[in-house]
């Protein structure tokens, strides 16, 4: 246990000693600000949408949009987009080492390749962890900070306002939930990158995997119906259930459990792939 | 004690052996040459041994234990270089080494300082092993080896990429840390001159099987192809006289120099010929160097 912890700490390490690492963390600082500086200064297109949405019947003093409702609508990019520096690091953790040869100075230490696997999963968890959440804070942060606060009022089969203080508990749980989808992601680029030693291999197969896993869930055709509940993509909506009334806890329930049997099966099928690996390079 | 001991050890891979019934046996203190030419199987053992690669036949013990019983601790008392010294190199020299030291069982500041020092690298320990010269991660490959001051050290050509004087450094370290400090090495090179200074043992290996193994100086000894280096006063006559001899198994002609390929034993009868044939004999020198030995026993395997 004691080894497995060091192993986990040295894998933190060495991923924070690498420039892409920080790729993500810099892009959100530059560009979540900037989007809410935009949506200051120009509005939000989605807030007349909402408006022509809701015709004569309600009479809204004021204006819809806050740094909660940008951070909401921000919460899209964990689809497609966010998965992306998730996937710079989970992808090249496992096969970075094998194309530098590392391995060989790491594997020869009375360390067991288990060990090895956990701890380098444990490290992809804690990234992912720490970017999410810090999407989390520089979004909802920069929101109130430049666009405002307030209530949030999203449209979930019709109108729900949620007061401000409720608002960061939802988000809360909101994020949290997009670790776990985030991290189903992190797995799959994870055991990519367990069958290979090409950095570039797992980033691109996980990416097409993901894509297409996108197109199929969303697709509206019937026939397609059959296949969606195995695609992991049908229960990434999970971290946008916290802002429904009431909280749907069956289905957060429901779609987190999915998306984590996702995971562990990735891990395992890492790990069984990692252990019977012949170190050559 | 047996430090190394291999039982029928192979590797497949595909269709080819790459180690096929290798039984190799390397005992406590021992300075153990491998040898063999390219893609003979020297690194595919190693790395069995080192459970990069899973053997795909027989078994292997180390320090006296086998994996099943010893499990991945036994690799505590065990230090290796295999092949190119790659590092991390992203982060410091100091860095590398305690994160190593660390997943080793635990290294204090001090021993990666003393290990800094054998190899010369303690003034440029915070640079980034990405500035290093393969010379310097050469030596800082070593470095991470005898990091945890292990019993057996395993280095895979790691003289490799230094300069005359680093190999000199390098040598005297191997001799001294078997002497000095116990340790059993295995040493894996192209070096034939390197292996016949260093070592005590040694096996040669061929196409994944082993050719011959035990102590180097027995082995030259009791050859069959002894070399006998003969300066005579009309050597190219001298020469076709030999050449003519079937109890002499091979000769040629070097710069007046004539090389006699002939067991020990047949020596004096050497020198009897030449007197017989009143030739003017200046020397007869035994000159089996491990280099002669090497090329001719793979000569002979390879028809």
């Amino acid at each position: 246990m004691v080894l497995l912890l060091k192993a986990w700490f040295y894998e933190v390490v060495k991923i924070f000693n690498r420039w892409r690492t920080y790729i993500g963390f810099v892009t959100i600082t530059i560009l979540v600000p900037i989007i809410m500086y935009l949506t200051h200064r120009f509005g939000f297109d989605v807030q007349d949408q909402a408006l022509r949405s809701l015709g004569d019947s309600v009479v809204l003093v004021g204006t819809l949009v806050n740094g909660f409702l940008v951070s909401y609508y921000l919460m899209n990019v964990m689809w497609v987009h966010f998965p992306f520096f998730i996937v710079l690091v989970s992808g090249d953790i496992m096969a970075g080492e094998g194309a530098a040869g590392t391995f060989r100075i790491l594997l020869t230490r009375p360390i067991s390749r288990f060990q090895v696997v956990t701890a380098k999963f444990l490290a992809t968890f804690f990234y992912t962890f720490l970017i999410v959440f810090f999407l989390g804070v520089i979004s909802i942060g920069s929101g109130m900070l430049i666009v405002g606060g307030g209530d949030l009022l999203v449209f979930d089969k019709g109108i729900l306002i949620l007061s401000q203080n409720e608002t960061l508990l939802r988000f809360l749980l909101a994020y949290c939930l997009a670790v776990v989808v985030q991290m189903v992601v992190a797995s799959l680029s994870f055991l990519f990158s367990s069958a290979t030693s090409n950095g570039i291999g797992p980033i691109i197969g996980t990416y097409a995997v993901l894509v297409v896993s996108y197109i199929l869930s969303v697709i509206q055709i019937d026939a397609l119906d059959v296949i969606r509940p195995y695609l992991f993509t049908t229960y990434f909506d999970v971290f946008f259930a916290p802002f429904a009334s009431p909280i749907p806890w069956g289905e957060i329930a429901r779609k987190s459990a999915v998306l984590v049997a996702y995971v562990v099966v990735f891990y395992s099928v890492s790990l069984w792939i990692f252990s019977r690996k012949d170190i050559t390079s | 004690m047996m430090v190394i001991q291999t039982n029928s050890l192979g590797k497949r891979f595909g269709d080819r052996w790459a180690v096929k019934d290798l039984n190799l046996s390397v005992e406590k203190g021992q300075i153990f040459g491998f040898l063999g030419p390219n893609g003979a199987g020297k690194s595919t053992t190693i790395r069995m041994l080192l459970r990069l690669i899973r053997p795909s036949t027989g078994t292997f013990m180390l320090l006296g234990k086998s994996l099943r019983d010893a499990g991945q601790h036994i690799y505590s008392r065990v230090g290796a270089l295999v092949e190119k010294p790659d590092f991390y190199l992203y982060m410091t020299a100091l860095k590398n080494l305690k994160m190593l030291g660390a997943l080793s069982g635990g290294v204090d500041d001090r021993r990666i300082e003393e290990v800094l020092d054998i190899v010369h690298l303690r003034d440029r320990a915070d640079e980034n092993v990405r500035n290093y010269s393969h010379g310097m991660r050469q030596r800082l490959g070593i470095a991470q080896a005898l990091l945890h001051r292990p019993e057996l050290v395993i280095l895979d050509e790691p003289t490799s990429g230094l300069d005359p004087e680093g190999i000199h450094e390098i040598r005297e370290l191997i001799v001294a840390l078997a002497r000095e400090h116990e340790m059993t090495i295995l040493l894996s090179s192209h070096l034939l001159h390197e292996i016949e200074q260093v070592c005590t043992h040694m096996a040669i290996i061929d196409n994944g099987t082993l050719v011959v193994q035990g102590a180097v100086d027995d082995l030259l000894r009791k050859t069959d192809f002894y070399v006998t280096e003969v300066s005579v006063d009309n050597p190219e006559r001298a020469y076709n006289h030999l050449q003519t001899e079937d109890w002499i198994k091979d000769v040629s002609l070097e710069k007046d120099l004539i090389k006699v390929h002939l067991p020990a034993d047949k020596r004096p009868a050497l020198a009897e010929f030449l007197v017989r044939n009143h030739f003017k004999v200046f020397s007869i020198i035994p000159r089996t160097s491990l280099e002669d030995y090497y090329l001719t026993l793979l000569k002979t395997r390879h028809g």
